[in-house]
C-alpha cells in the first residue's frame, strides 16, 4: 500500500463503515481491514489519518484501530513470520511519541497504550531513544505534554510492581533510573513550586495535581523492587514533600461530588501507599521519617469526612496505621494512654459508624449489603479497616484498648436508651465495636473461634441483644435486628447452649420480617445453629428440642420465600434443607404441602435459572423429602414420581442445561427406592439416556453414569431381554468415557456395573472387545488413575467369571498376555489401589488367581505365583503407595478450563457404598488362608514347598498369622 | 533448594555498608620520621609546589627536590576531600614514582613514592590500572622485604589496593610471587597496626570470584589465616574472617578446602562474638559453607552453628538477622535428619518470631527457611513446624510487596496441604488458614497481576476451598466421540 491520498480515502471509507450499526455493512469492512493489515504502510496510513483526518470520528476510529493492530501484531513470535515490516516499525517508533503528545486526550490515551505495548517488546534494547525523548519533554513546561509523558511512563514501568526479580528486569530498571530518576525528582520539585505559585488558579491546579498523582505512582513503581541508590540519597526531598502534600488542603481542589474521589484524595491515597511501601520494605532507612508520617496520617484521618469519596483514602490510611502499630519498635508511638484514647475516639469509632450510604445499601441493595457484611467481601471498606486497626492495636494493648472501648460502648448504649428511635445508630456502632473487639479469629463454618477474654459476650448478649429480638414488633429498627441476629450467628460457639435454645423461637419469628437483610440473617443464623456439633459429633441442637417449633419453622421458612425480594433467596433455601436434615421424620406430616411448594418453586425457577446456590439447595431439599419419607414408607416413592416427573419432563424437553444433572440425580435416588422390577416408565427413557448429545456435556457425565448404574442394578435382566439392541450403545458410552483421561474412572464405574449385573450371556460377544479397548488405553496413555481403576475392574471380573475365564480371555487376545499383565501391571502396581472396598475386591480376585487357576500351577506362569502372593500380602500389610509420577501431577488441573458449575453433586442424593464381594467374603485375609488350604489339599506338598523356597520371611510370617486366624494349616 | 549468595548481579541499592572495604586511602598522620616540629597541616602550607613544579622536580635529577615533589604529591593525594587523582595521573609521573620505589639510597623517597602510589591505587579501577601499568607490581613486591618496617608496611597497603581491584590484578600479584614475602612478615613480633594491614591485604588476595584465586595460593595462605583468626585484635580477626568468607563463597571444592582445615568450630565461636565487625564476616563464612554439600553442612552443624543461630536470628541488626536466616534456609534445604536437628536445637521459636516481626529482608529469608523445611521435611516435622505457630506470620506475609516471596509462600502452603492430606487433616488446615485470615488473602491474590502468583492462588482455592458441600471438580470430555463400540486390535507390550 502506498502512502497516497487515494489509499487514505479508501481507508477512511472503510473505517467509517466499521462504525455502522448494520452488521451487513460493518462486518465486510472489518474483514477488509484485516485482510490489508499485513501490507506495508498500513499502520502509517492509520497514523496519518488519526493526525490529519478532517473528521474527528475518523481520527478516533483510526487511533483505536491502530492500537488494536499493534496489540495483535507487534510481538514477534518465535517460528512465526514477522507481521510488521521493519521500516514500518522504525517509522512508528520515530513518530509515535510526538504524535501522542500533540493529540487531544481521547487519542492520546490510545497512543499511550500503543506505546506501552510496543515498549513491552522493544524497550529498552530496541528502543533506546524512548527514554531520552520522554525526559526531554519534561523541560517543555507544557503540562499537557508532561502528563502525556508521565502516563506513558507509568504504563511502561508499572510492571515493576509485580514481576519477579531477574537480571534482565533489574538491568532495565537501572537504565530507567539512570535516565529518569533525576529529571523526575526535578519535575516533582518544580511542580510543587508551581502549585504554590498557582495556588489560586483552579484549572492550573488540576493539571498540576494530575501530574503529582502520576509522579507519586511512578515513585511507587520505581521503588518497588528495591530501594534505589538515587532515591535513598534523595529521600529527604521526596519524603518531606510527600509529607507536606499529605497535610495540604486547598479549597479549589475540593469537589462537590460525594461519591467520586477527587485529585486531592487520589494523591493522598497514593502517598499513603508510598509510605506503606517504605515502612514495609525499607524500614531501616525510612525509620527517621516514619513518626512524622504516622502523625500526619492520623491527623488526616481525624479531619477527613464521612463521604464515600474519601473511602479509599481513609481505608488506605487506617491500614497504614494498622500495619505500623503491630511492629515492636514502633510500639512507643502508640502506647501513651492519650494517644490510644484519641485513636480509638477519633479514628476507630467514627469509621465504624453506620453511614447514610450503608443505610441505603441495607434497604435498597440488600444482596450487596449481605455479601459484604456476611461473607467478608469488605476488604476495602472503612469498617473493615477500622476492625483491622483494632486487632493490630490489641496485639500490644489489648487491655487498655478494651478498657477504652468499654467506656465508649457504655456511653453509646446510654445515648441509645435515651431515645432509641433517634439514636439507634449509636447502638449499632456499639454492637459493631464489641464484635470487632471480641473476635480474634473467625471462619464461615464455625463463626468466631477465638475471642477476647476481656469481653463478656454472654452478658452483652443477655442484656443488649436478646431484648431487641424479643420485642413484639419484628419490623422496628431493622438494622439493630440484623445486628442482633448476626451477633448470635458469629458468637454461636461462645454463647451457652441454653441461650441459643432461647433464641431459636426469636429467630424463627424474624423470618417474617419485611427487611430482606433481617429475614435473610434469621434464616442464615438458624442454618448455622443447626450445623453445630455437640458431643459425640451429634448435632448440638436435637430434633427433640426442636419438636415444639417444627410447624412454625417450616411455615415461616416457606412464607419467607414469598416476601418481596426473597423469592430465590439462597439463605432461606439452605435453611430449609438444613431444617429437613435436622428434623428428619418429624417433617413427614408436612411433606404433602412441602413437596407441592418445592415443585412449584422448581417449575418457576426452571423458566430462567439464575441463582445456582438457591437451585442447588432446592434440589437437595427435594432429595431429603424423598429420602426421609421413603425410609419410613417405601411405597411413597410413587407419589413423589407423580409430583415430580411432570416438571422433570419439562426440564428435559426444554433442555434446561443447569438442571439436567440434578434431575438425573433425583431420578437415580427415586429408582433406587424401588424394591421390585424396574417400572416401565423408566425403561421408556432408557434409550434416550444413551444419546451422544447428552454425553458431550461434561456436567452430565457423573450423574448420568450414576443413573445408568441404578438402571443396571434394578433392571439388568429387563435390559437384556427387552433392550438387548441397546447394549452396543451402552458399551459405546463406556468407550467414549474410557477414551478420556479425565472421565475414564466414570467409564469403569459403568463397566463394573455391567459386569456385575448383566446376565453373562448378554455381554458374551463383547467381552473380548472390552479388554482390547482397555489394553489399548493401557499401552498408549496410562495414568495412575487408569491403572487403579483397571486393577479393580479385572479383579471384579475375576470374582464374577472366575480366574480361569480371566486367564483364557487374556491369552485368547494375545499369547502369554495373562503373564505379561500379572508381571508388568498387577504385581508392581497393586499397592496403589486405594479405598477399602476396592482393596477387598482386588484381594479376593488375586486370591482366586492364586488358588483357582490351574495354569498358575503347571505352566510357565508358575514362576509368578510367589511374586503375586507377595504382592497380595503387601496389599494387606504395607501402607498404600500414593506416589504419582511427576508429569502426572497437574493433569486434572490443566485439563480443567475453570470452575465447572455444570455438575453439582447433591449430597443428599448420594449413592450408598456398594460392596460387590460383601456377601461372599467378610475377611479377605482369612479367605486367602482358606483358599490356600483348599489348594494345598488338592495338590499336597506343592504349596508348602513353593512357600518355603521363595517367599520372603516377613511375608511368610504374616501368612502364618492368617492361617492361624483361620485355624487351617497347609498340607 | 540451596541458594547461593549471588542471585542477581545487578544492584539497585547503594553499595552495601556491611561489606568489607575494598580499597583504602592512607590519609593518616602517623609519621614520626617527619620533622616532629612541624604538624602536617603547617607542612602543607610551607611546601606549596605547583603541579608544573612537581613534574619538573620529579623528572629532574636532584634527589632532594624529587623527595620534596613526591612528598607534595602524596600530600595532595592525602587531602581529606576529593583528592585530584586524575590530575596527578595526567602529569605522567607514575613511572618515575615507580622508579623511586627502587631507590634504596633514599628510604624517605621510597616511602613517599609508595604512599603516593597507594593513594592513587585507592581510587577507581581506572586509577589502579594506571599504577599497575606504570610497572609498580614487581617494585612494590620487592619493597616487602625492605629493612624499614614503615616502607614494607606501605608496600603491603599499596598491594592490597591493587589486589582488591579485580581478579586479574590479584592473580598478577600472585604470579609475581607476592605471597611468600607477605606471609614472612607475619610473626608474633609484628606490631598490631602492621598486622592489620597485612591481614587486610591477605583478605583482598582471597577476594573476588570469576575466577577465584588459584588453589595453591589459597593453600599457602590458609594456615596463616588460621593463625590470625586466633589473634586477639578485633580488626585482625574481622579481616581474617572476611578472607575465609571469600574463600568459601564458591563451588563446593573450595568450601571443602576450608572445611578440611578444621576451622569451622572457631568460626562458629566468632559468630557468637559480641562484636559486630566480627560477627558479620564469621556468619558470612559459615553461611557460605552451608551452601555446600550435605556433608559440608553437617560439619557446620557439628561445629555448633545451630546453637548460635537463635541469638543471631534475634540480633538487633537487620543484616545479621537476614544473613542468619539465609544460613538457616540452606540448612533447612538438607536431608530430614538435618531438619530434625533444626527442630531439636530450638530454632523454630526464633524463626517464627522473625517471620512475625523481623526486618523485611530477614522475613524474606525466613520464608525460604519455611519453604525448604516443608519441601524436605517429613510429615511429622512439618506438623511440628505448624504447631510452633508458623502459619499465622506466614499468612500475614502474603501482603508483602514482593511477588517472588508471595509465590514462595503459596508454594509452602501447598506443601503444608500435601502434608495435611497425608495425615487426613486437610479440613483442619483449611479451617486454620481461614481462621488466620489467610483465605481472604489467598482469594485476593487471585487478582494479582503476576501470572504465576495468580495461578498458584487459584490452584489452592480450587483444590482446597471451593464449594462448601461436596462439590466435585469434574473435568471436561476428552477426544471426539468413539460412540460405536469397536476397536482395532494391536500388539500389546507393557
Amino acid at each position: 500500500m502506498e502512502l497516497s491520498d487515494a489509499n487514505l480515502q479508501t481507508l477512511t471509507e472503510y473505517l467509517k463503515k466499521t462504525l455502522d450499526p448494520d452488521p451487513a455493512i460493518r462486518r465486510p469492512a472489518e474483514k477488509f481491514l484485516e485482510s490489508v493489515e499485513g501490507s506495508q504502510n498500513y499502520p502509517l496510513l492509520l497514523l496519518t489519518l488519526l493526525e490529519k483526518s478532517q473528521e474527528n470520528v475518523i481520527k478516533v476510529c483510526a487511533s483505536v484501530t491502530f492500537k488494536n493492530y499493534i496489540k495483535r501484531n507487534w510481538r514477534i513470535v518465535e517460528d512465526e513470520p514477522n507481521k510488521i515490516c521493519e521500516s514500518d516499525r522504525i517509522a512508528i517508533k520515530a513518530n509515535i511519541v510526538p504524535l501522542m503528545l500533540s493529540s487531544p486526550e481521547q487519542i492520546q490515551k490510545q497512543l499511550s497504550d500503543a506505546i506501552s505495548i510496543i515498549g513491552r517488546e522493544d524497550f529498552p534494547q530496541k528502543w533506546p531513544e524512548l527514554l531520552t525523548e520522554m525526559v526531554n519533554r519534561f523541560q517543555s513546561g507544557d503540562f499537557h505534554v508532561i502528563n502525556g509523558v508521565l502516563r506513558t511512563a507509568h504504563s511502561l514501568f508499572k510492571r515493576y510492581r509485580h514481576e519477579f526479580k531477574s537480571n534482565e528486569l533489574w538491568t532495565e530498571i537501572k537504565l530507567v533510573l539512570d535516565a529518569f530518576a533525576l529529571p523526575l525528582t526535578n519535575l516533582f520539585k518544580a511542580t510543587i513550586e508551581l502549585c504554590s505559585t498557582h495556588a489560586n488558579d483552579a484549572s492550573a491546579l488540576k493539571v498540576l495535581f494530575s501530574s503529582l498523582i502520576l509522579i507519586a505512582k511512578l515513585f511507587y513503581s520505581l521503588n518497588f523492587q528495591d530501594l534505589p541508590e538515587f532515591f535513598e540519597d534523595n529521600m529527604e526531598t521526596w519524603m518531606t514533600n510527600f509529607h507536606s502534600l499529605l497535610t495540604l488542603d486547598n479549597k479549589l481542589l475540593q469537589t462537590d461530588d460525594e461519591e467520586e474521589a477527587g485529585l486531592l484524595e487520589l494523591l493522598k491515597s497514593q502517598i499513603c501507599d508510598n509510605a506503606a511501601l517504605y515502612a514495609q520494605k525499607y524500614d531501616e532507612e525510612f525509620q527517621p521519617y516514619l513518626p512524622r508520617f504516622v502523625t500526619a496520617i492520623w491527623n488526616l484521618l481525624v479531619t477527613t469526612g464521612q463521604e464515600v469519596k474519601y473511602d479509599l483514602l481513609v481505608s488506605n490510611a487506617i491500614q497504614f496505621l494498622a500495619s505500623v502499630c503491630e511492629r515492636p519498635h514502633y510500639k512507643h508511638l502508640f502506647e501513651d494512654q492519650n494517644t490510644l484514647t484519641s485513636i480509638c475516639e477519633k479514628v476507630i469509632v467514627p469509621n465504624m459508624e453506620f453511614r447514610a450510604a450503608d443505610e441505603e445499601a441495607f434497604e435498597d441493595n440488600s444482596e450487596e449489603y449481605i455479601r459484604r457484611d456476611l461473607e467478608g467481601s469488605d476488604i476495602d471498606t472503612r469498617r473493615r479497616a477500622a476492625c483491622d486497626l483494632v486487632r493490630g492495636l490489641c496485639k500490644f494493648f489489648e487491655g487498655p484498648v478494651t478498657g477504652i472501648f468499654s467506656g465508649y460502648v457504655n456511653s453509646m448504649l446510654q445515648e441509645y436508651a435515651k431515645n432509641p428511635s433517634v439514636n439507634w445508630k449509636h447502638k449499632d456502632a456499639a454492637i459493631y465495636l464489641v464484635t470487632s473487639l471480641a473476635s480474634k479469629a473467625q471462619t464461615q463454618k464455625h463463626g468466631i473461634t477465638q475471642a477476647n477474654e476481656l469481653v463478656n459476650l454472654t452478658e452483652f448478649f443477655v442484656n443488649h441483644i436478646q431484648p431487641d429480638l424479643k420485642s413484639a414488633t419484628v419490623n422496628e429498627f431493622p438494622v439493630l435486628k440484623a445486628d442482633g441476629i448476626k451477633y448470635i450467628m458469629i458468637f454461636r460457639n461462645q454463647v451457652p447452649k441454653e441461650q441459643l435454645l432461647l433464641s431459636i423461637p426469636l429467630l424463627i419469628n424474624h423470618l417474617q420480617a419485611e427487611s430482606i437483610v433481617v429475614h435473610t440473617y434469621a434464616a442464615h443464623a438458624l442454618e448455622r445453629l443447626f450445623t453445630m456439633r455437640g458431643t459425640n459429633n451429634a448435632t448440638l441442637i436435637t430434633a427433640a428440642e426442636m419438636a415444639p417449633f417444627v410447624e412454625v419453622l417450616l411455615t415461616n421458612l416457606f412464607k419467607a420465600l414469598t416476601l418481596p425480594g426473597s423469592s430465590e433467596n439462597e439463605y432461606i433455601m439452605k435453611a430449609i434443607m438444613r431444617s429437613f436434615s435436622l428434623l428428619q421424620e418429624s417433617i413427614i406430616p408436612y411433606i404433602p404441602s412441602v413437596i407441592t411448594q418445592l415443585t412449584q418453586k422448581l417449575l418457576a425457577v426452571s423458566k430462567n435459572p439464575s441463582k445456582p446456590h438457591f437451585n442447588h439447595y432446592l434440589f437437595e431439599s427435594i432429595c431429603l423429602s424423598i429420602r426421609i419419607t421413603c425410609k419410613a414408607n417405601p411405597e411413597a416413592v410413587g407419589s413423589f414420581e407423580e409430583a415430580l416427573f411432570l416438571v422433570f419432563t419439562e426440564i428435559l424437553q426444554n433442555d434446561v442445561q443447569e438442571f439436567i444433572p440434578y434431575v438425573f440425580q433425583v431420578m437415580s435416588l427415586l429408582l433406587e427406592m424401588h424394591k421390585n422390577e424396574i417400572p416401565s416408565s423408566y425403561m421408556a427413557l432408557f434409550p434416550h439416556l444413551l444419546q451422544p448429545v447428552l454425553w458431550e456435556r461434561t456436567g452430565n457425565i457423573p450423574p448420568l453414569v450414576r443413573l445408568l448404574q441404578a438402571y443396571l442394578e434394578r433392571g439388568a435382566s429387563t435390559i437384556a431381554s427387552a433392550a438387548a439392541d441397546k447394549i452396543p450403545g451402552l458399551l459405546g458410552v463406556f468407550q467414549k468415557l474410557i477414551a478420556s483421561k479425565a472421565n475414564d474412572h466414570q467409564g469403569f464405574y459403568l463397566l463394573n456395573s455391567i459386569i456385575e449385573h448383566m446376565p453373562p450371556e448378554s455381554v458374551d460377544q463383547y467381552r473380548k472387545q472390552i479388554f482390547i479397548l482397555l489394553f489399548q488405553r493401557l499401552q498408549n496413555s496410562k495414568t495412575t488413575k487408569f491403572i487403579k481403576s483397571f486393577l479393580v475392574f479385572i479383579n471384579l471380573y475375576c470374582v464374577r467369571y472366575g480366574a480361569l475365564a480371566l486367564q483364557e480371555i487374556f491369552d485368547s487376545i494375545q499369547p502369554k498376555m495373562f503373564g505379561m499383565v500379572l508381571e508388568k501391571i498387577i504385581i508392581p502396581e497393586i499397592q496403589k489401589v486405594s479405598g477399602q472396598v476396592e482393596k477387598k475386591i482386588c484381594a479376593v480376585g488375586i486370591t482366586k488367581i492364586l488358588t483357582e487357576c490351574p495354569p498358575m500351577m503347571d505352566t510357565e506362569y508358575t514362576k509368578l505365583w510367589i511374586p503375586l502372593l507377595q504382592a497380595l500380602i503387601g496389599l494387606f500389610e504395607l501402607p498404600e503407595d500414593d506416589t504419582i509420577p511427576d508429569e502426572e501431577h497437574f493433569i486434572d488441573i490443566e485439563d480443567t478450563p475453570g470452575y465447572q458449575t455444570a455438575f453439582s453433586q447433591l449430597a443428599f442424593a448420594g449413592r450408598k457404598e456398594h460392596d460387590p464381594v460383601g456377601q461372599m467374603v467378610n475377611n479377605p485375609r482369612i479367605h486367602l488362608a482358606q483358599s490356600l488350604h483348599k489348594l494345598s489339599t488338592a495338590c499336597p506338598g506343592r504349596v508348602l514347598s513353593m512357600l518355603s523356597t521363595s517367599l520372603n520371611a516377613e511375608a511368610l510370617q504374616y501368612l502364618q498369622g492368617y492361617l492361624q486366624a483361620a485355624s487351617v494349616s497347609l498340607l | 533448594l540451596r541458594r547461593h549468595r549471588v542471585e542477581v548481579s545487578v544492584e539497585l541499592r547503594k553499595a552495601k555498608k556491611d561489606e568489607q572495604i575494598l580499597k583504602r586511602r592512607n590519609i593518616s598522620i602517623h609519621l614520626k620520621e617527619e620533622s616532629p616540629s612541624l604538624g602536617q597541616d603547617r607542612a602543607d602550607e610551607i611546601i606549596q609546589l605547583s603541579l608544573e613544579e612537581i613534574v619538573q622536580a620529579v623528572n629532574g635529577d636532584d634527589t632532594q627536590l624529587q623527595l620534596l615533589a613526591t612528598q607534595a604529591t602524596r600530600r595532595i593525594l592525602s587531602r581529606h576531600k576529593d583528592p585530584p587523582i586524575n590530575q596527578i595521573i595526567e602529569l605522567g609521573i607514575i613511572p618515575r614514582l615507580v622508579e623511586f620505589l627502587g631507590r634504596a639510597d633514599s628510604a624517605a623517597l621510597q616511602f613517599e613514592a609508595a604512599w603516593a602510589l597507594t593513594n592513587i591505587a585507592s581510587g577507581t579501577s581506572e586509577h589502579t590500572r594506571a599504577v599497575v601499568q606504570g610497572g609498580a607490581i614487581p617494585a612494590l613486591i620487592s619493597l616487602l622485604s625492605s629493612p624499614h618496617m614503615h616502607i614494607s608496611e606501605q608496600a603491603v597497603w599499596a598491594l592490597g589496593n591493587i589486589a582488591g581491584d579485580c581478579p586479574l590484578y590479584r592473580d598478577a600479584l600472585i604470579a609475581h610471587d607476592v605471597i611468600p614475602p607477605l606471609l614472612a612478615l607475619v610473626s608474633p613480633a609484628t606490631p598490631v597496626g602492621f598486622l592489620r594491614n597485612i591481614t587486610w591485604t591477605l583478605s583482598n588476595l582471597c577476594r573476588n570470584k570469576n575466577p577465584c584465586p588459584p588453589l595453591d595460593a589459597v593453600q599457602k595462605i590458609l594456615p596463616v589465616l588460621i593463625f590470625l583468626l586466633r589473634h586477639e585484635d578485633r580488626d585482625v580477626i574481622s579481616d581474617s574472617c572476611w578472607a575465609v568468607s571469600y574463600l568459601t563463597d564458591g563451588c563446593n571444592d573450595r568450601i571443602q578446602v576450608v572445611v578440611e582445615t578444621g576451622i569451622l568450630p572457631r568460626l562458629v565461636e566468632l559468630m557468637d562474638s559480641p562484636d559486630f565487625i566480627i560477627v558479620t564476616p564469621a556468619l558470612r563464612a559459615i553461611g557460605n559453607v552451608v551452601t555446600g554439600t550435605d556433608q559440608q553442612t553437617q560439619e557446620a552443624i557439628d561445629a555448633g552453628v545451630l546453637a548460635v543461630l537463635p541469638r543471631l536470628l534475634r540480633h538487633s541488626k537487620p543484616v545479621i538477622q537476614k544473613e542468619a536466616a539465609w544460613t538457616l534456609s540452606n540448612i533447612a534445604a538438607g536431608p530430614y535428619q538435618q531438619i530434625q536437628q533444626i527442630i531439636s536445637c530450638g530454632l523454630l521459636p526464633p524463626l517464627v518470631e522473625l517471620l512475625d516481626r523481623g526486618d523485611f529482608k530477614a522475613q524474606k529469608e525466613a520464608v525460604w527457611v519455611v519453604a525448604n523445611f516443608t519441601t524436605g521435611g517429613t510429615v511429622d516435622q512439618v506438623l511440628e513446624l505448624v504447631r510452633s505457630g508458623v502459619l499465622k506470620p506466614l499468612l500475614n506475609l502474603l501482603l508483602v510487596k514482593d511477588s517472588k516471596t508471595i509465590l514462595v509462600i503459596l508454594d509452602t502452603i501447598s506443601n503444608l496441604f500435601l502434608a495435611a492430606e497425608k495425615l487426613g487433616q486437610t479440613e483442619k488446615l483449611c479451617l486454620l488458614v481461614e481462621e488466620l485470615d489467610g483465605l481472604d488473602k489467598i482469594e485476593d491474590l487471585q487478582n494479582h497481576e503476576n501470572d504465576m502468583v495468580y495461578k498458584a492462588a487459584l490452584n489452592i482455592i480450587e483444590k482446597y476451598f471451593s464449594g462448601e458441600e461436596n462439590t466435585d471438580l469434574e473435568p471436561q470430555t476428552g477426544q471426539d466421540g468413539l460412540y460405536d463400540f469397536s476397536v482395532e486390535k494391536q500388539d500389546f507390550n507393557f
